[in-house]
């Protein structure tokens, strides 16, 4: 185990994915010689010379066409698409092209392409660089969606998806960069798909991912005070979705909150709702309930940014509200 | 204009003041009139697409209309998406009132870019001073032989969007009274209109009317279970109801507007019949049905008898191939099974 | 049209305020005052060049590095500066990053930060003023980043396509971010890519306001008389890094840095001034430190104003 960064994680796995597989390259912009905007790939170039590490000019849609039409060819690109606000200038190559062609080739060809793109508010970057798009993503057939909320998933789950076949989009939170804890050494893989319980509880389900993860925990401790249980599930991966993760533990609390930093409406939160009430309906001791972002852009001045980052001080009186309300 | 009736015919009982039958046209003429007399009526409001002049659009809806109002008014484009999609909200916040026709809302997503971070969020950055009047109309949902990339229902990514309002009208009256409204409002609307339903036929009021954005509608009334429809599964749920008749008496709602979502509506139906089946055309997961059912868990929790069910498409992108393309998509059956079975399945309260 | 004494000593004085003001910015973002800061410092010919030229009903679609087009259209440093620091004062009340300002009444249009996807904005913009038969000019400015997007390639299509009242105003300053023009723009040339368009292109010296003035006033003529879009390359360089967030450089040198600074664009139009006698040094200096002043006052006003109220935040998403 060595202590490091998110950042640094993800670095060291992109170190050994690349090592590994020679068919393993970088694209985006910036990611070569400047190392990438949050330094996840500081290095690489030195490492690994210009015809692995890709510096691109802004063609947002080219160069993602292009990756996909590298990995139908048997490259494994990594594509950095810097902030999530961008991906829309290269959606209809993520959408209709690459999340389709296994499916339309019969199962013939496949792109086992990674998009990392980063995600999230606080940094008071405003309304084009702090969105968190992850449900467009978990609406489209033929994509992978992976958000690690720590260093150790980040580096696990980046391998993971490295050595997928399909496109998996790999988001990860501006403010968790920074983010240092102990990361197991060598090529520790953690597989898509399966959620973590991060805190064990009896009185309520939280399910969260990403950063949303950190404000989960922080709340559940502060009610612990007032002898409230929680259970706090960090889904690490929304496509596919652990569902029998989060309906066992709503079998056992018997209530759920699901907390994410993105828009209410339409939010991926509504998706696990619906599952819940369609898989664990007679368990709920009471009404599900989702704790997210206002119906707003993101604004850019502290206090304006603070009321879209509502669940992060929300959540503890979601909590206290949930665990007292009843079916009827 | 061709008038193919695809399988059903809608029946409200509309009648004008005289007693006279409503005249019966088609969705797609629907469409048609709802573009031509707001064109009249308004002449800032502008067309734009490609083949959108003579050749009168991808389903033939604007014919005749560079005709009547010349090519400053209705501007074909060439294939660029992106660039006519800003362009036109650029010229919406100079004050046009541009009606795009987008073609297949598979095609949309290439501009999703200025649709998402321009024509959504430009109120916010004009401080409320200038909007975006926009109505971006786009072809969306199943038909035979589409294929993966002609077939998307892809309205959950844009109901995610603040800024943005969002209509899939199911049939001709609500069609032509939606599409003036949203030609009227002064936000961006993504118009979807279902390839499923577009030959459907059904009366319409020779007068001028609209249908206020943000208002479902009870289409069928009903005790046992609320079926809650959009676009083209509404015929479908209107048929599934029909077929139950018998034992079951199914409700069937029609959102209309899936952003705003009329979650009073929805909530008042649910809290009567106590069971909700949601069905769209689009992918189960992460579309607008997990919306709903979270609303529906939010209002109406205590009055639910059963869990809430969902029927979507498959999770696979559309076959081209007719008879598996049929497979993927929710049918008639699928709702005639679903309501069976969570009638016979309800817990007790 | 040919420049007055006052005419220059004007445009020094915007040159001036425009200069004083990016100084001031980037030490203020790098002491961590606000988030963020693409600054604009050695490029302000173009803003006050560009401007000069243009009517108050002429409009302007900035990029994130456009505050110097802003002042120079006559915003004034106290509001920008409150934009910067996302207070109430600011034109966006602090909800936006302050280059997505939109002040109709100066001619300016809200911009928006993906590169390269104000252009087919203001080519719309260029449509409703032909279409409704208005005869203002729209400009759109965009870097040598903007180039290789789709959006640049659609906007300046449909604008000749349509033959609309627009120019294209590129600010080249050979680095998008990190990566150099050379790496990333293949021809090797912005401007050559005006004649696929079918229209013309010109290569200005971006550091001489002047010539940046003048040929502004010769697209803005052709634009206004039906003749259709233009491509202006701008040739420049930027003192600072792309922004204040982390930057790092690499592939700009100190050596290439001190090249661009020589030609600062300030010190040639003083010189011009003083040479001429269009102006004296004392009247130079003056005029200097009330502009330190000016935008002294900006940084109290901006520090002391308060934030907006947080339900501020939550206005003005629909109409």
């Amino acid at each position: 185990m060595s202590v490091m960064t998110y950042s640094e994680a993800l670095n060291e796995a992109h170190r050994m994915a690349m090592r590994d597989d020679e068919r393993v390259f970088v694209i985006g912009q910036d990611i070569g010689q400047y190392g990438g905007i949050y330094r996840v790939t500081e290095g690489l170039l030195a490492e690994f010379g210009k015809a692995r590490v890709l510096d691109t000019p802004i063609s947002e849609a080219a160069v993602t066409g292009a990756s996909v039409g590298a990995a139908l060819l048997g490259c494994r690109p990594i594509l950095e698409i810097g902030f999530v606000d961008f991906v829309g200038t290269c959606w209809d190559q993520i959408v209709n092209q690459a999340a389709k062609y296994r499916y339309v080739s019969g199962g013939r060809a496949s792109v086992p392409m990674v998009i990392r793109t980063a995600c999230g508010a606080g940094l008071n970057y405003g309304v084009h660089h702090s969105q968190s798009l992850e449900a467009w993503f978990a609406h489209t057939p033929g994509l992978k969606v992976v958000m690690p909320a720590t260093p150790a998933d980040a580096k696990g789950l980046l391998l993971s998806a490295v050595e997928d076949d399909d496109p998996v989009v790999f988001f990860e939170h501006k403010l968790l960069y920074a983010m240092k804890e102990e990361v197991p050494e060598g090529k520790a893989l953690v597989p898509l798909g399966k959620a973590k319980v991060r805190r064990r509880g009896k009185d309520v389900t939280i399910v969260a991912w990403s950063r949303a993860v950190h404000w989960a925990l922080s709340a559940a401790e502060a009610v612990a005070a007032e002898d409230i249980d929680c259970e706090v599930i960090d889904l690490r991966t929304l496509v596919p979705f652990d569902e029998t993760a989060v309906v066992d533990a709503v079998q056992r609390t018997g209530r759920l909150i699901v907390c994410h930093e993105a828009c209410l409406t339409g939010g991926f939160g509504g998706e696990i709702i619906a599952r819940i009430m369609e898989r664990a309906f007679d368990w709920l001791d009471a009404p599900p309930v989702r704790v997210a972002a206002p119906d707003i852009p993101v604004p850019s001045s502290p206090p304006l940014e603070a009321i879209y980052l509502r669940p992060q001080t929300t959540l503890t009186d979601a909590i206290r509200t949930v665990v007292v309300s009843e079916r009827h | 204009m061709p008038r193919r009736t695809w399988g059903w015919k809608m029946f409200t009982g509309s009648r004008t003041k005289k007693g006279k039958a409503m005249r019966e046209i088609t969705y797609r003429e629907a469409v048609h009139e709802a573009i031509l007399e707001e064109m009249r009526r308004d002449s800032r409001v502008i067309l734009m697409g490609e083949d959108v002049g003579p050749f009168g659009g991808l389903t033939g809806v604007t014919i005749g209309l560079i005709d009547e109002f010349g090519a400053d008014r209705v501007l074909e484009t060439p294939i660029s998406e992106c660039g006519f999609v800003g362009a036109a909200v650029g010229a919406a916040l100079k004050g046009m009132r541009p009606i795009l026709e987008l073609g297949l809302a598979d095609v949309i997503l290439v501009a999703m870019d200025q649709i998402v971070n321009t024509a959504a969020k430009m109120n916010y950055f004009y401080n409320g001073r200038a909007s975006v009047p926009l109505v971006c109309r786009v072809w969306s949902g199943f038909r035979p032989s589409g294929g993966p990339q002609q077939s998307q229902s892809n309205e959950a990514m844009f109901a995610h969007v603040p800024g943005l309002k969002v209509v899939m009208p199911s049939t001709p009256y609500d069609v032509k009274g939606l599409l003036k409204a949203s030609i009227r409002d002064d936000n961006p609307v993504i118009f979807f209109e279902p390839k499923g339903v577009y030959s459907l036929e059904g009366p319409v009021p020779d007068e001028d009317y609209v249908v206020e954005l943000g208002i479902a509608e009870v289409k069928r009334e009903g005790r046992d279970v609320t079926v809650i429809a959009l676009g083209a599964m509404v015929p479908l749920a209107l048929a599934a109801a029909d077929k139950l008749a018998q034992d079951i008496s199914v409700e069937v709602v029609d959102p209309r507007t899936i952003r705003p979502l009329d979650v009073a509506t929805l909530v008042k139906s649910v809290k009567k019949t106590g069971r909700a089946v949601i069905v769209h055309e689009a992918n189960t997961t992460g579309g607008v049905g997990g919306e709903i059912a979270a609303v529906l868990a939010d209002d109406a929790f205590a009055s639910l008898r059963a869990p809430i069910k969902r029927i979507g498409a498959m999770e696979t992108p559309i076959p081209v191939s007719p008879a598996l393309g049929s497979a993927v998509v929710p049918g008639e059956s699928n709702i005639v099974d679903t309501v069976r079975a969570l009638i016979q399945d309800t817990s007790p309260s | 049209m040919s420049l007055s004494p006052e005419d220059l000593v004007e445009m020094y004085r915007k040159l001036l305020l425009i200069r004083c003001f990016e100084e001031v910015a980037f030490r203020l973002a790098q002491e961590g005052k606000f988030a963020n800061y693409h600054g604009g410092l050695g490029q302000e010919a173009i803003p006050v060049g560009v401007c000069h030229g243009l009517a108050s009903s002429d409009m302007t679609m900035i990029t994130h590095r456009g505050l110097g087009v802003l002042i120079a259209r006559g915003v004034t440093v106290k509001a920008v500066m409150a934009g910067l620091y996302a207070k109430a004062p600011s034109p966006t009340l602090g909800r936006t990053p302050i280059y997505h300002m939109a002040e109709p009444s100066l001619g300016i249009l809200a911009g928006t930060s993906m590169v390269g996807s104000g252009i087919p904005l203001a080519t719309g913009a260029a449509l409703a003023t032909k279409l409704t038969r208005r005869n203002d000019v729209t400009i759109s400015f965009f870097g040598d980043g903007a180039v290789n997007r789709g959006d640049f390639h659609e906007g300046l299509n449909l604008a000749a396509v349509w033959n609309l009242p627009i120019v294209f105003f590129c600010e080249n300053n050979f680095y998008a971010k990190s990566m150099p023009l050379a790496k990333s723009t293949a021809g090797g040339s912005i401007l050559a890519r005006a004649y696929g368009y079918g229209i013309p292109g010109r290569l200005v010296d971006g550091n001489d306001v002047v010539a940046v003035l003048k040929a502004t006033q010769e697209a803005v003529l052709r634009a206004r008389g039906g003749e259709g879009p233009t491509l202006i390359e701008c040739e420049t360089y930027r003192w600072t890094p792309h922004s204040t967030a982390g930057d790092r450089e690499f592939a700009r040198t100190a050596e290439e840095l001190a090249e661009w600074k020589a030609r600062c664009p300030v010190k040639r139009l003083q010189k011009r001034l003083l040479e001429k006698g269009h102006a004296t040094r004392e009247q130079l200096k003056k005029l200097d430190q009330g502009i330190k002043a000016e935008v002294q006052e900006a940084v109290a006003f901006a520090e002391t104003a308060p934030y907006a109220a947080a339900d501020v935040g939550l206005e003005n998403v629909y109409r």
